[in-house]
């Protein structure tokens, strides 16, 4: 074993109980140090004998948190890098973590997030047995440039000998390293499915084969659907596994596999969060759980509250959810929820990139293959856009149909609390990106406060 | 009035598509989406502007393939004064190849005399500043290259960032009405002043644009962020 990767090991172990007494927990900070003076130390570090990582445009942290949960909850040790980053520097802590001083592995499991850009960088080396692709789509313009390319990045950087768990209502994230074993999951034909996309935003819209306009059976939002090709026959995969009957009104769905079938409650009522859902019980099974296990271990879950968070404060509902700005298709599925939900609501966009504003200038082209159509509805009474972008995202609201006297730009967002109006009976929706979670709760904690003098008047 | 967009289905990355949609919300004209396995409207019809929008590396081979029986009918076009927006990369395919990382050379249309350069690993991600008869012009690049050869003085003459490369002032190509730029996303709906130009070529007397005021708002914002001397342009 190489003598840097020795001291490497030893130096970001020693840093951190100094870490600890400092107060800088869940940092990366154990892992960068160890790449600094190891730059190959994913490769030697000890490795838990199963590793299963999870990646994709959207969802990985929900899919990573909920399997490493229903894991635990069944008895699993699991290791993870949920407290930290999904590149390298977040998994090699993680990594570290799972090792003793003499670089022996404490555990049997590992479930990581991964970022897709980082693909080079971690597969390599940890060689995963699982690797699960929630799906992809658009995302930052600088970083991932269009999803064909993290495709055709991932498929260049995924080892020979990993198996694949697919999203094959996803033609992009489908054919990733196809010649890898696969499994495939999907959700069967539900009720509200159409056979045209309502979105702005569709990633493939020709067959990959021969180029003709692809075709629908059926079609949930932007390209995700069951895909055929009527010129040359192309069509998407079938189904391993699959969610089945689904039920929102009921909150319930069936999970296939083969030709057995198991109730599961819903967790949530996105199409969204159904996917993952299914992801994870796919990810589950495939790694020993039975459905009474991963059932039992369900029960009463909740998707990261980072993500999204609902709470009755004062006279309104305060409800936190995760737009991700850059990000076309996270924000465009959060503004579909939010317009359905029921009752008069206020919108607060904290969606401007405060890292990009630092160091450049937010490239908003995003802003226009975002649906934000949704939100032209007699039933949003109130957006305030906040941010150092905020007058884009007002002229963007105009363009898509909202009254310019609904619309409010304020760029202090903790100033802008004090603007929203907490009518009784209605809701309050905060869409913030990733970026600056810290300051997204701090402001939430302001409107909370606000929220309840405004029910003591 | 009738826009033509070629091929949307697979040119159509970034917010691109909305250009089309702002001129004919501004204006009132019709869009004709013509799909890869159409034939192109202004062939055979008068179309007033034509536009074409950013696409994949693979969609750049594909758009290449289903303009290539049309060159003549393009080149005619441009000499009669027709007007054409092309955006983003799609730039790439009027010229005569694109090298990639291994030298392999693709073969582009040849309409004119540049060649450019693909590196998948650096991607090039930079903020604009420009001018056009006077018209400051903003927006953003993000592309996989540049294009370096003869593009005469260009469509836009660069202030603060990249020309068609980073050596030369002269962005995109400009051939009569044909224009074409590296700038990418909804290019007209952030620069007013170009849209309205635009108007006026496309023979509207006293052009308006849709949600003027705060479009205005926003351009005249970008305008003075480009414009501080401590802002990074490159990402």
């Amino acid at each position: 074993m190489k003598l840097r990767f020795i001291i490497a090991l030893f130096l970001a172990k020693l840093s951190k109980p100094i870490l600890k007494l400092t107060g800088h927990k869940g940092t990366d900070f154990p892992g960068k140090l160890a790449l600094k003076i190891c730059p190959e130390f994913l490769r030697y570090v000890a490795k838990p004998r199963h590793i299963v990582c999870i990646t994709g445009t959207n969802g990985k942290t929900t899919v990573t948190n909920m399997t490493v949960d229903v894991l635990e909850r069944a008895g699993r040790r699991v290791l993870s890098n949920r407290a930290g980053s999904n590149i390298n520097s977040g998994v090699s802590t993680a990594l570290l973590n799972g090792v003793s001083l003499i670089n022996r592995p404490k555990y049997d499991l590992a479930v990581l997030e991964t970022d897709e850009r980082s693909a080079k960088r971690i597969y390599p080396y940890l060689k995963p047995e699982l690797i699960a692709i929630t799906n992809l789509f658009r995302d930052s313009i600088m970083r991932n440039a269009h999803p064909q390319y993290i495709a055709d990045f991932l498929s260049a950087n995924i080892p020979a000998e990993t198996t694949l768990v697919l999203n094959a209502d996803d033609l992009i994230s489908s054919r990733v390293a196809p010649e890898n074993e696969r499994v495939y999951f999907g959700i069967d034909r539900m009720p509200t499915d159409l056979t045209e996309c309502p979105n702005r935003l569709s990633d493939i819209r020709i067959c990959p084969v021969c180029s003709h306009e692809l075709k629908y059976d059926y079609l949930r939002y932007h390209h995700i659907g069951k895909a055929r090709c009527p010129a040359c026959g192309f069509c998407a995969p079938d189904y391993d596994c699959a969610g089945t009957d689904v039920d929102i009104p009921a909150m319930r769905m069936t999970f296939r596999e083969k030709d057995e079938t198991h109730e599961y409650p819903l967790l949530s009522d996105s199409v969204f969060n159904v996917y993952n859902m299914v992801t994870v019980i796919t990810l589950c099974r495939r790694l020993g759980l039975s459905h009474a296990e991963i059932s039992k271990a369900m029960d009463g879950m909740e998707i990261v509250a980072t993500r999204y968070g609902s709470e009755k404060v004062g006279n309104v509902t305060l409800t936190n959810q995760m737009a991700k700005g850059l990000n076309a298709l996270a924000s465009s599925r959060a503004f579909d929820y939010v317009s359905h939900r029921p009752g008069k609501k206020e919108l607060f966009m904290m969606m401007s990139c405060m890292t990009d504003e630092r160091h450049w200038s937010e490239n908003t082209s995003w802003l226009y293959d975002c649906d934000f159509e949704f939100l032209a509805s007699p039933d949003i009474t109130h957006i305030i856009a906040t941010g150092p972008r905020a007058i884009d995202y007002k002229l963007r609201l105009e363009l898509a149909g909202v009254e310019p006297e609904k619309i409010e730009c304020i760029e202090d967002a903790e100033k802008a609390a004090e603007a929203l109006r907490f009518e009784p009976g209605s809701s309050i929706f905060m869409f913030y990106a990733a970026d600056q979670l810290d300051y997204v709760f701090k402001v939430r904690s302001k409107i909370k406060t606000l929220a309840g003098k405004a029910a003591e008047r | 009035m009738i826009i033509e967009v070629l091929y949307p289905e697979i040119a159509n990355l970034y917010g691109d598509l909305y250009n089309a949609e702002y001129l004919a919300r501004s204006c009132g004209a019709e869009i004709v989406n013509t799909k890869l396995t159409e034939k192109p409207r202004f062939i055979s019809e008068r179309v007033d502007l034509l536009y074409l929008g950013g696409t994949t590396e693979r969609g750049q081979e594909i758009v290449r393939d289903a303009l290539r029986p049309y060159v003549e009918d393009i080149k005619k076009r441009t000499a009669e004064g027709g007007v054409t927006l092309v955006t983003g990369n799609a730039l790439e395919i009027f010229g005569e190849y694109i090298e990639e990382e291994n030298g392999n050379r693709l073969e582009m249309l040849g309409l004119y005399p540049i060649r450019s350069e693909r590196h998948m690993l650096n991607r090039y991600n930079a903020l604009y500043l420009g001018e056009l008869d006077g018209m400051r012009i903003v927006g953003f690049k993000g592309q996989f290259g540049h294009s370096y050869g003869d593009n005469g003085a260009g469509l836009f003459t660069t202030l603060r960032g990249a020309g068609l490369n980073p050596e030369t002032k002269a962005e995109g190509i400009r051939d009569n009405n044909l224009m074409m730029t590296y700038l990418l996303g909804p290019l007209l709906v952030l620069n007013p002043p170009f849209t309205k130009y635009l108007l006026r070529l496309l023979g509207v007397q006293s052009p308006s644009l849709a949600c003027e005021k705060t479009a205005l708002e926003v351009y005249e914002r970008r305008l003075r962020d480009f414009s501080e001397p401590g802002r990074n342009f490159v990402y």
